[in-house]
């Protein structure tokens, strides 16, 4: 189980960069803004410290390893190609930003070691929950202290979430709330929760039939989409051509699948 | 005409300890497992032999196997049997119970769980499922010079089988009583014989020992085992209203049980999926939750929940819980694994006694 000391890792980090967003929750104050960027992407001092502190762990035994971060995401990585990289710690200490702010339980530490582009290792955790999500290749996955596995059902059993990109709007939000509309209307309903790694948790411990997102962050999905592929999701990734920290992603239980590819066929292109 | 009865398990209760309760003089025994190996060798065999110890001896009792089937396999047979017996561990009960669904038989639910006659009852629509407490402790296995006449060998005890009287039909040597008095063996077996048993396997295996009685020999150790029982009959006798004089009589049957040098329990058997007996209301943590809210101390418990923290059997179905414990602050581990919130009285009590049963618990290894 040559992934258990990555995980072991992950563990330590995600617990106490939740431990920081849990203390912290109620002295949210919105402390930058960032210029030409959407509501959602206000940065808090807590989201800072809460990295600051996964990154100091992931070095005190990683020392050499990359990490890409979301606060500390610059130009470099734009020339670094994601799946080139032998090994990559990737990290977003506070996945659902303006649930944090906004006090809605739904958010989450979430941390990704990858090789050669493939996540090897997976942590998600929900510290207003106390739901801590995790799993390795050749270890298992788990919610707290149980396995977990899809709940395997066809669409029109099936709840599901998805999570629209970010950003600045482009000529496919359109599109993108026609998939949910055509989504929704055709299965138990779509959840926009405002956390992606929520998203694929909840999928992944039995509660969604799928999940997909569109030029999401690397950083708020690699954990998750590891967690879901475990627990028996059947999971599709397109890495962004021109920004290497995007992905447009569908995962979903194997009798949804057809169905959520052929929906979402549109937005992946 | 010998009646039959199919067992699902054919482990430590199902084909050790049952035999001795429904004797093959009277009853035919066919098995059900998931162990193909086990399966294909009582096939192969037609017969083992379980012993029972007794007055520091072995008894002996060569069992014929009528028939053994793979779970799945024996729908066929189903309806020529009299009776079904479940003894495959509280994880595998529904999985069985879904293979049931249909049967009027009456089934006799020799798990470590009160609420299994029910889950089964409402999987299958079979209103006759009824509870049983083997009153024993059996292994698994057997030394190995009984081995070495028979692979599969096995050990128990003489003990007393308590059966809900309502499938007293069924026939046998049980004891079959009537439901107050079950459920008054139940709570001495759950918390006199339950709770301090798994907390001396774990200490056992904390020093490495491979069986039960190892563990006892330890005098630090013992004295936990101890410990642990003198809390938990201050919590049947004050919180259940059961006799002292018969809680103090339980508490010394099981202290000499466990130190038992002829049984040859398997540390690993006692102590398997420590996670399920760290569940909220089972045998550790249900346990001193329900003795704190009686002003009972459990501070030798603590001590024993510890040791189940450290469990560190690799091929164990909860064998993450060791690098849980080796990743997550203890306050973490406590809130986010156990579901103990901080707020609690048992949280607090684990915490402070983190450091100290950390000592107690490493001057024994």
């Amino acid at each position: 189980m040559i992934y258990q000391s990555y995980l072991n890792i992950a563990l330590r980090a995600a617990t106490a960069a939740g431990e920081i967003l849990r203390t912290r929750s109620d002295d949210v104050m919105r402390q930058t803004a960032k210029p030409n960027l959407s509501a959602r992407d206000i940065v808090t001092e807590i989201d800072k410290l809460a990295e600051e502190k996964i990154i100091r762990i992931i070095r005190d035994t990683d020392a050499d390893v990359p990490i890409l971060a979301e606060e500390h995401f610059d130009k470099s990585w734009k020339l670094k190609k994601i799946d080139s990289l032998d090994r990559l710690w990737v990290v977003d200490a506070l996945d659902g930003t303006v649930n944090y702010i906004n006090h809605i339980p739904f958010y989450a530490v979430s941390i990704a070691y990858i090789e050669r582009g493939k996540p090897a290792v997976g942590v998600v955790f929900n510290p207003a929950l106390s739901e801590l999500y995790y799993g390795a290749r050749g270890v298992g996955v788990f919610r707290g202290s149980d396995p977990i596995k899809v709940r395997d059902a066809g669409p029109e059993h099936s709840l599901f979430a998805c999570a629209f990109s970010g950003g600045k709007y482009d000529d496919k939000r359109s599109v993108e709330f026609d998939v949910f509309r055509t989504i929704n209307d055709t299965s138990m309903g779509v959840l926009r929760t405002g956390s992606a790694s929520v998203n694929l948790a909840l999928l992944a411990s039995g509660s969604l039939g799928g999940v997909w997102g569109r030029n999401n962050k690397i950083w708020d999905v690699a954990a998750g989409l590891l967690i879901a592929e475990l627990a028996g999701a059947e999971v599709k990734i397109n890495y962004s051509l021109e920004k290497p920290e995007l992905v447009s992603y569908t995962a979903s239980v194997p009798a949804s699948s057809n169905f959520i590819l052929e929906k979402t066929s549109v937005l992946m292109k | 005409m010998k009646k039959t009865i199919l067992v699902y398990g054919a482990g430590a209760i199902g084909r050790g300890y049952l035999p001795w309760v429904f004797s093959p003089d009277e009853f035919d025994f066919m098995f059900v497992d998931r162990n193909p190996d086990l399966v294909e060798s009582l096939r192969r065999r037609g017969s083992y032999t379980t012993f029972r110890t007794k007055d520091g001896k072995y008894e002996k009792q060569q069992v014929p196997v009528a028939g053994a089937f793979l779970l799945g396999e024996e729908k066929s047979i189903l309806q020529k049997t009299n009776a079904l017996c479940l003894a495959v561990g509280p994880r595998n009960v529904v999985d069985v119970a879904h293979q049931l669904s249909g049967v009027s038989l009456p089934i006799i639910a020799f798990e470590n769980d009160s609420s299994v006659p029910e889950i089964v009852s409402s999987i299958t629509g079979n209103k006759r499922v009824y509870f049983g407490i083997p009153d024993v402790i059996t292994s698994n296995t057997a030394p190995e010079q009984l081995l070495r006449h028979d692979p599969l060998s096995i050990v128990t005890e003489d003990g007393t089988c308590f059966v809900d009287n309502r499938a007293g039909d069924i026939g046998g040597q049980a004891n079959y009583i009537d439901v107050n008095e079950l459920n008054k063996q139940w709570i001495a077996k759950l918390y006199i014989h339950n709770t301090p048993h798994c907390v001396t396997a774990y200490l056992g295996a904390l020093m490495g020992k491979k069986y039960v009685h190892e563990a006892m020999a330890v005098e630090g150790a013992a004295r936990i085992v101890r410990g642990t029982m003198e809390e938990m009959v201050r919590l049947v006798t004050e919180h259940f209203g059961v006799e002292l004089t018969f809680a103090r009589w339980y508490a010394d049957k099981e202290l000499s049980r466990f130190a038992n040098h002829l049984l040859f329990d398997p540390v690993s058997r006692v102590a398997r999926e420590p996670f399920r007996k760290l569940a909220p209301a089972e045998r550790l943590i249900g346990a001193a939750n329900l003795a704190l809210s009686r002003g009972i101390l459990p501070k030798h418990l603590s001590a024993g929940i510890m040791a189940a923290f450290f469990y560190n059997e690799g091929r164990d179905a909860d064998a993450h819980i060791r690098h849980l414990i080796g990743a997550l602050s203890p306050n973490h581990f406590l809130e986010i694994i156990l579901k103990l919130p901080p707020s609690t009285a048992l949280h607090n009590l684990l915490l402070e006694e983190w450091g100290a049963n950390s000592n107690r618990l490493a001057s024994l290894s």
